[in-house]
């Protein structure tokens, strides 16, 4: 770019609205992130799941493609429920994997250069500052979750006709709440673990600890105590009973959906509060 | 150099302003008001200079009193007083990862820049400081000099009313010292920024300052106006000479001296503004009277600094 003046001199434009400065925290992360190409061709692989959702849909209700391969319309089963369940899963799981790659580059590595300060002595607040690294997540997640879901609900809806989406509304809400809430508890956990680890491997490790040794701890309490009180802190078990709950099938324990509920409300609680204690200019040390 | 505007608020009020951090008192009721276009704060090191800053950016709440950044209250508009600032950090301070055009170019969007804007300022503010053939590199590949040097930028970009530098010299070499203490001082000489310098180093504070504010133990020491003791003290001299001379007395009382005789041969003149020691030394050449010892006396900074750090002030 060419430099006109190399004097300082004061800005006199205008300036862009106060509540829309969260937004420059959020676009120059995913533009880090994308600066890896191989984070960018993870990210298309993770757009598998509904490619290959699209797919089946568009095959199962192609009968001239399907005897050209080989197959009736039976092999694809209908899509049924169990199909949207299975495909539900396939989006959440590398939803969790983009979580645990971007998040720890989103707050740890400002915290390891100390760039807080810098962030925090302009007209943002630490509540602008968490929203735009959550946005960051919602952002790449999205396409990959509950955007993806509901374009494989459209696409069956329409092909299907005959009102088929008034009989499986379910299969849309559970989409779009269960991957909105997936997105916003790991979102949530992740940036938490990223504040309080700074060695961004680390970090990773902790995510991936916190999920699944929570999950071994829970198995083992159940095992223990021959009951389900373990799945309180069963992150994943939870998310999946909602998502069941949603679809109107039988919960994965006996514990009451309230209770799932309430496992990841404490696990976004305590994300928050980790995040308010961590995210500070300059930390005091009593 | 530009005059600040007599009508401006004041660019730094504070109302017994506390503050008290992890159970100790850091600041204890500070109470002055700065107008001029650079304030100093001075002070040892622990005497609460940076928590003061970082008070007045809102990082720290106070525990009591209040303050006023160019007239906006720190309790109620903490933002605003955000927006009108340049902050330049002690520590180093960067973003991951980036090269220092990117990095200056976030910090003015942050601060409100439109994009386009921030990245032409970007550039002006790197070339500005210095750093304009290397303003692609990554900030973490810089010296601990560029480094100051950027975080001065990303402090400038987006034309701050008042600038906050924490101890800006820190780790630099005598050169680039030099050129820091320049740059500020050329800043200031502009007249659209206020600054806001924390130093423990007399010397910056004393080339760059009007006002200087010295803080021991989290109280205010002393203030001083830098400015007028210039103003008042510009024409103080004392004279020692050979032998005593009546006529030398007569002859500089009438170009416009006022002059005391402390003891026979030894005084002390105050010149007119229109005078210099040039004229003194023209008539003691004229008359034929040897001037021993000729003092331009002036309170300096470090005269100053150490009477505070004597006084039996402070004392959190």
């Amino acid at each position: 770019m060419a430099v006109y003046e190399r004097i300082w001199r004061r800005y006199q434009g205008g300036l862009t609205p106060l509540g829309r400065r969260w937004t420059v925290i959020t676009r120059y992360a995913l533009a880090e992130a994308f600066s890896s190409r191989i984070f960018t061709a993870f990210y298309v692989l993770c757009l598998l799941p509904t490619m290959v959702g699209l797919f089946l849909v568009y095959l199962s209700h192609n009968t001239g493609l399907l005897e050209q391969i080989g197959m009736t319309r039976e092999f694809v089963g209908g899509l049924t429920e169990l199909f949207f369940q299975l495909l539900f899963s396939w989006q959440a799981i590398p939803a969790f994997f983009i979580a645990v790659i971007v998040a720890p580059s989103l707050i740890s590595a400002d915290l390891a250069n100390n760039a807080l300060p810098l962030y925090l002595a302009r007209p943002i607040t630490r509540r602008d500052y968490v929203v735009g690294k959550i946005a960051v997540l919602a952002l790449l997640l999205s396409p990959t979750t509950w955007i993806g879901g509901l374009a494989v609900f459209v696409l069956q809806s329409s092909l299907e006709g005959g009102g088929w989406w008034r009989e499986h509304w379910r299969i849309a809400a559970a989409y779009l709440i269960g991957h909105l809430t997936w997105i916003v508890v790991i979102s949530l956990l992740t940036l938490a673990i990223s504040a309080w680890v700074r060695f961004k491997p680390a970090a990773r490790g902790a995510l991936f600890g916190i999920v699944f040794i929570l999950a071994g701890f829970a198995e083992a309490v159940n095992g223990v105590t021959s009951s389900s009180i373990g799945d309180l802190v069963h992150l994943v078990r939870a998310i999946i009973n909602v998502v069941l709950w949603i679809f109107g099938l039988p919960l994965r324990n006996d514990l009451p959906i309230a209770a799932s509920w309430l496992t990841l409300a404490a696990a976004c609680a305590l994300s928050l509060w980790l995040l308010h204690r961590k995210l500070r200019a300059h930390e005091v040390v009593s | 150099m530009i005059a600040a505007n007599p009508h401006a608020p004041p660019v730094l009020e504070l109302d017994g302003l506390s503050v008290a951090l992890g159970g100790r008192q850091i600041l204890d009721r500070l109470t002055a008001s700065f107008s001029r276009r650079a304030i100093g704060l001075l002070g040892p090191n622990g005497a609460g200079k940076t928590t003061l800053l970082r008070t007045l950016l809102g990082f720290y709440p106070p525990t009591g009193g209040s303050a006023r950044v160019l007239g906006r209250d720190l309790a109620g508009d903490g933002r605003g007083i955000r927006a009108e600032i340049g902050y330049m950090p002690e520590s180093d301070a960067h973003i991951a990862n980036t090269t220092a055009v990117h990095f200056v170019r976030l910090m003015g969007e942050l601060s409100g820049l439109p994009s386009e804007a921030a990245l032409e300022r970007a550039h002006e503010a790197l070339f500005y400081v210095g750093l304009g053939e290397a303003r692609y590199r990554k900030v973490g590949t810089f010296s601990t000099g560029m480094k100051q040097m950027v975080k001065l930028a990303q402090a400038l970009v987006h034309g701050p009313s008042l600038l906050m530098l924490d101890e800006p010299t820190n780790g630099l070499d005598p050169p680039a010292r030099k050129r820091m203490i320049e740059l500020v001082s050329d800043i200031r000489d502009r007249g659209t920024c206020s600054i806001l310098l924390s130093s423990h180093l007399l010397g910056d504070v004393e080339t760059v300052c009007d006002e200087v504010l010295i803080l021991k133990n989290g109280a205010i020491a002393e203030t001083c106006d830098l400015e007028a003791d210039r103003r008042a003290n510009r024409s103080f001299v004392e004279l020692e000479l050979e032998a005593p001379s009546d006529a030398f007395v007569a002859a500089v009382s009438a170009l416009g001296c006022d002059v005391a005789s402390l003891e026979p041969g030894r005084l002390k003149l105050v010149m007119p503004a229109a005078r210099s020691t040039r004229d003194l030394w023209a008539e003691a050449d004229r008359l034929g009277v040897g001037i021993r010892r000729l003092d331009l006396k002036r309170d300096s900074l470090q005269d100053i600094f150490l009477r505070a750090m004597e006084g039996n002030h402070g004392g959190v």
